[in-house]
């Protein structure tokens, strides 16, 4: 089971020890890959060869694609990481570090540098890969470096240490003023500044104030937060505290996390747990009057619950449905009393910027927008995995020179889906946007929650639209009517253009619905739901209007648009396509062109993936 | 075929399970948890059962119960297949998946199959979109699926359950 996955590895600590430290990526990601039989390999290897090593399981490092990472760290030496690591290759890492004293040179990626120790000659820096070299990481400084488990290695790397300042050595205002200083602005996609946020709180009357954590990442696409808690979960309970001690002593703090992520929720638990042996969180903390603990609430699927008000609703055993603000959560939160709320991303930054100071954190990033972001790069992408970037960095260097560029060579670029469902495409001509909270909003989309789904020109734009119309509509807690009945009306529409029986017309009332919605809706799963929508017309209006009078899916998704067919030139008449053929639609001789019968294809497409000269379109 | 099979609760059973909540309020959600925990779904008995143990009325139980889509009114199979139909699962392929799993099965989502071995159940981003398209089975995660991919792991589970009827 997934939840049990690390129960029985170890949790010392990788961080300050004599003997060679083997490190596994074992994340989500990484155990989907198949971490965990390598785990069991490397612990049979090293009792085989009879080795005194520590085995490290570690959190995301970010190179998704590359999973499973194995890292080796030998004393005195950098840690040098593996990729796509298979039983095979692993045999050949153990003899290169443990026979050879070298480096497996055919399998390594790069080496990561460590502290008195020396490199390896004609090993590439983690820093120089193509993939690190525009990233700069603040709040996932430690995913991937430490054991997520072990507090020994968070308190390794600084951890813990701004609480210390902060509890010791500032006031509550002083500490609001450096997070109001540093700029840092909601992560969850809201972009509130969070210093005024905390002010605010700090400002309502009343003993009894409250600390929610956001951690329900419910936008398809998304996983910064997945990441930061599976990697570093000490780092949000940190920016918790702090909070806590900010707004004037809340003394209970709730962690909302989807029940989606049960690794997630594992790692949390036993961060509480540790972090209240060691008097981080319970009675007096550190030995000052903050009395601080945490609960974690798991969420039961519902997206909207990711909607601050909706998600106090739920915390309170509620139905998760929004209220109209205000009164703000600033105001009346948990239990009717203030709460400050905030993302998960939002408080692993806090410890960053006491620590360093908020002028420090202020200066990477774009005007209005300060800091770092991070953004789960996916869809047609070859580097997909988790990224931190300064906020204002162009789209195209986010997708060119860190993401590597389209999967399949071939296919060009089409569009960049930022936001999820509350978001927008951007197309080729907006590829120079810098990403942050403003410029995103004036191309369309929104930066959100920080996911980017990239889309080559074998997806249809009005599929992607619906997808995630179909996905509000799902999710509409069906409080308020726009939302509800408008978001429905639209969703059909997008529904017969895909089905062919689109009509003239259509577009202008999906914009003036799109209107509607957004400016009547209750809260802003409703009035950010036509987004997806409203930017896709704007910027592929004729990819609509091919579907409406043409009957025609450019992108060759939508079922009843399809009509493939063989292009005579291009077939090389090698046949790969007649085999593969589930319905024998594909009739094929030796060194003829092959033909693809209508009536009888069902449009799985398989002909298509098998042509390898795109000659069926 | 397998019948399928309703859960018998008792009030006691109930109060049990609400007895772990010292702070009751609020913990509607978190109890409701813990009774599918126990059986696999929530039985309208002990839906009751949680509304008279908490003075909640039954309406507004209901109301909570039917709010989220991760709590189920039906028993449901031994393995539930929960098929990413996120975005990047979607614009690699999740559909076809969706597709073969109901020929395979002969079942629509949400749907049992008649030996209640398999449930279907597309669901919302599982956040491991760099494996894409991906699926998750009794907590277990499997990347880079396709329709053929699917079918084998159906075999699997299939013989896996056969193992264990077997006698020992």
């Amino acid at each position: 089971m997934l939840t049990e996955a690390l129960e029985d590895t170890p949790v010392n600590s990788g961080m300050q020890t004599d003997l060679p430290v083997i490190y596994i990526g074992m994340a989500t990601c990484g155990l989907a890959s198949g971490a965990r039989g390598l785990l069991d390999l490397i612990k049979k290897e090293v009792e085989k060869r009879q080795l005194n090593v520590q085995i490290v399981p570690t959190g995301c490092i970010g190179m998704c694609h590359n999973e499973p990472l194995v890292d080796v760290k030998m004393p005195g030496k950098f840690r040098v990481s593996y990729k796509n690591v298979k039983p095979m290759t692993l045999t050949q890492i153990f003899e290169s570090h443990f026979g050879k004293n070298d480096f497996a040179k055919k399998y390594a990626i790069c080496q990561i540098p460590v502290e008195g120790s020396d490199p390896y000659e004609g090993l590439a820096l983690m820093s120089d890969l193509p993939f690190f070299k525009g990233q700069v990481k603040i709040v996932t400084r430690r995913c991937g470096m430490i054991d997520p488990l072990s507090i020994e290695d968070y308190i390794a790397m600084d951890g813990y240490k701004a609480l210390k300042k902060a509890l010791t050595t500032m006031t509550p205002e002083e500490v609001v003023e450096q997070v109001t200083k540093s700029g840092l602005r909601g992560r969850g996609g809201g972009g509130f500044p969070t210093g005024l946020k905390w002010s605010l709180t700090q400002k309502s009357p009343g003993p009894e104030k409250y600390v929610v954590c956001n951690a329900d990442e419910g936008d398809p696409g998304a996983f910064m937060d997945r990441s930061v808690l599976e990697g570093d979960p000490h780092a949000v309970l940190e920016g918790m505290i702090i909070a806590a001690y900010a707004v004037g002593g809340a003394r209970k703090g709730y962690i909302y996390c989807r029940a989606e992520y049960p690794l997630a929720i594992r790692h949390l638990k036993k961060a509480i747990d540790d972090a209240k042996s060691r008097n981080f969180l319970g009675d007096k903390i550190l030995g000052t009057d903050l009395s601080f603990d945490i609960e974690i609430k798991e969420g039961a699927g519902a997206y909207v619950c990711g909607e601050e008000t909706a998600l106090l609703a739920s915390i309170m055993g509620e139905r998760g449905m929004p209220w109209p603000k205000p009164p703000f959560p600033a105001q009346k939160g948990v239990w009717g009393k203030p709460s400050v709320i905030n993302n998960v991303e939002t408080l692993g930054n806090i410890g960053h910027i006491i620590l360093n100071g908020g002028d420090w954190y202020a200066s990477y990033g774009s005007e209005k927008t300060k800091g770092t972001k991070t953004f789960a790069l996916t869809g047609s992408i070859k580097n997909s995995g988790l990224i931190e970037v300064p906020a204002g960095t162009p789209l195209r260097e986010i997708i060119y020179s860190i993401g590597g560029g389209m999967v399949e060579k071939k296919i060009p670029f089409k569009a960049a889906q930022l936001g999820g469902p509350s978001g927008g495409c951007i197309p080729v001509d907006g590829l120079d946007t810098p990403v942050d909270f403003e410029n995103v909003v004036a191309a369309g989309a929104i930066m959100g929650s920080g996911g980017i789904v990239v889309m080559d020109e074998a997806a249809c734009i009005v599929d992607t639209a619906k997808f995630f119309l179909k996905f509000t509509q799902d999710e509409s807690c069906g409080e308020c009517t726009p939302c509800r009945v408008g978001s429905k009306i639209m969703l059909d529409i997008l529904t017969r253009i895909t089905e062919g029986k689109g009509q003239e017309g259509d577009l202008d009332e999906l914009v003036r619905l799109s209107m509607y919605v957004k400016s009547n809706s209750l809260c802003g799963l409703g009035g950010a739901a036509p987004n997806p929508v409203l930017s896709t017309i704007r910027y592929f209006r004729e990819e609509y209007e091919a579907h409406i009078r043409d009957k025609r899916c450019p992108g060759t998704v939508c079922n009843d648009l399809i009509k493939y067919v063989v292009i005579e030139e291009d077939c090389t008449t090698c046949g790969l396509c007649e085999p593969v053929c589930p319905s024998g639609s594909v009739t094929w001789e030796k060194g003829e062109v092959a033909h693809i019968d209508l009536t009888t294809c069902i449009r799985c497409k398989a002909c298509v993936d098998a042509c390898k000269f795109r000659a069926i379109i | 075929m397998a019948e399928v099979k309703y859960a018998e609760v008792t009030y006691e059973d109930i109060e049990e399970i609400c007895e772990e909540f010292s702070n009751r309020e609020g913990a509607v959600v978190q109890i409701l948890q813990k009774v599918q925990e126990k059986y696999g779904y929530v039985p309208a008995d002990a839906l009751e059962f949680v509304g008279e143990v908490l003075e909640i009325p039954k309406s507004k139980m209901y109301g909570v119960l039917t709010f989220y889509s991760q709590f189920y009114q039906e028993p449901r199979g031994k393995f539930v297949l929960k098929v990413c139909v996120g975005t990047a699962c979607h614009v690699r392929g999740a559909g076809l998946l969706v597709d073969k799993i109901k020929e395979e099965l002969h079942i629509e989502p949400g749907e049992n199959t008649e030996d209640m071995l398999f449930t279907l159940e597309p669901v919302a981003c599982l956040g491991s979109c760099a494996l894409a398209p991906m699926a998750m089975v009794q907590g277990t995660a499997y990347g880079k699926l396709s329709a053929d991919k699917m079918v084998s792991l159906i075999r699997q589970f299939e013989e896996e359950a056969e193992k264990e009827q077997e006698p020992v």
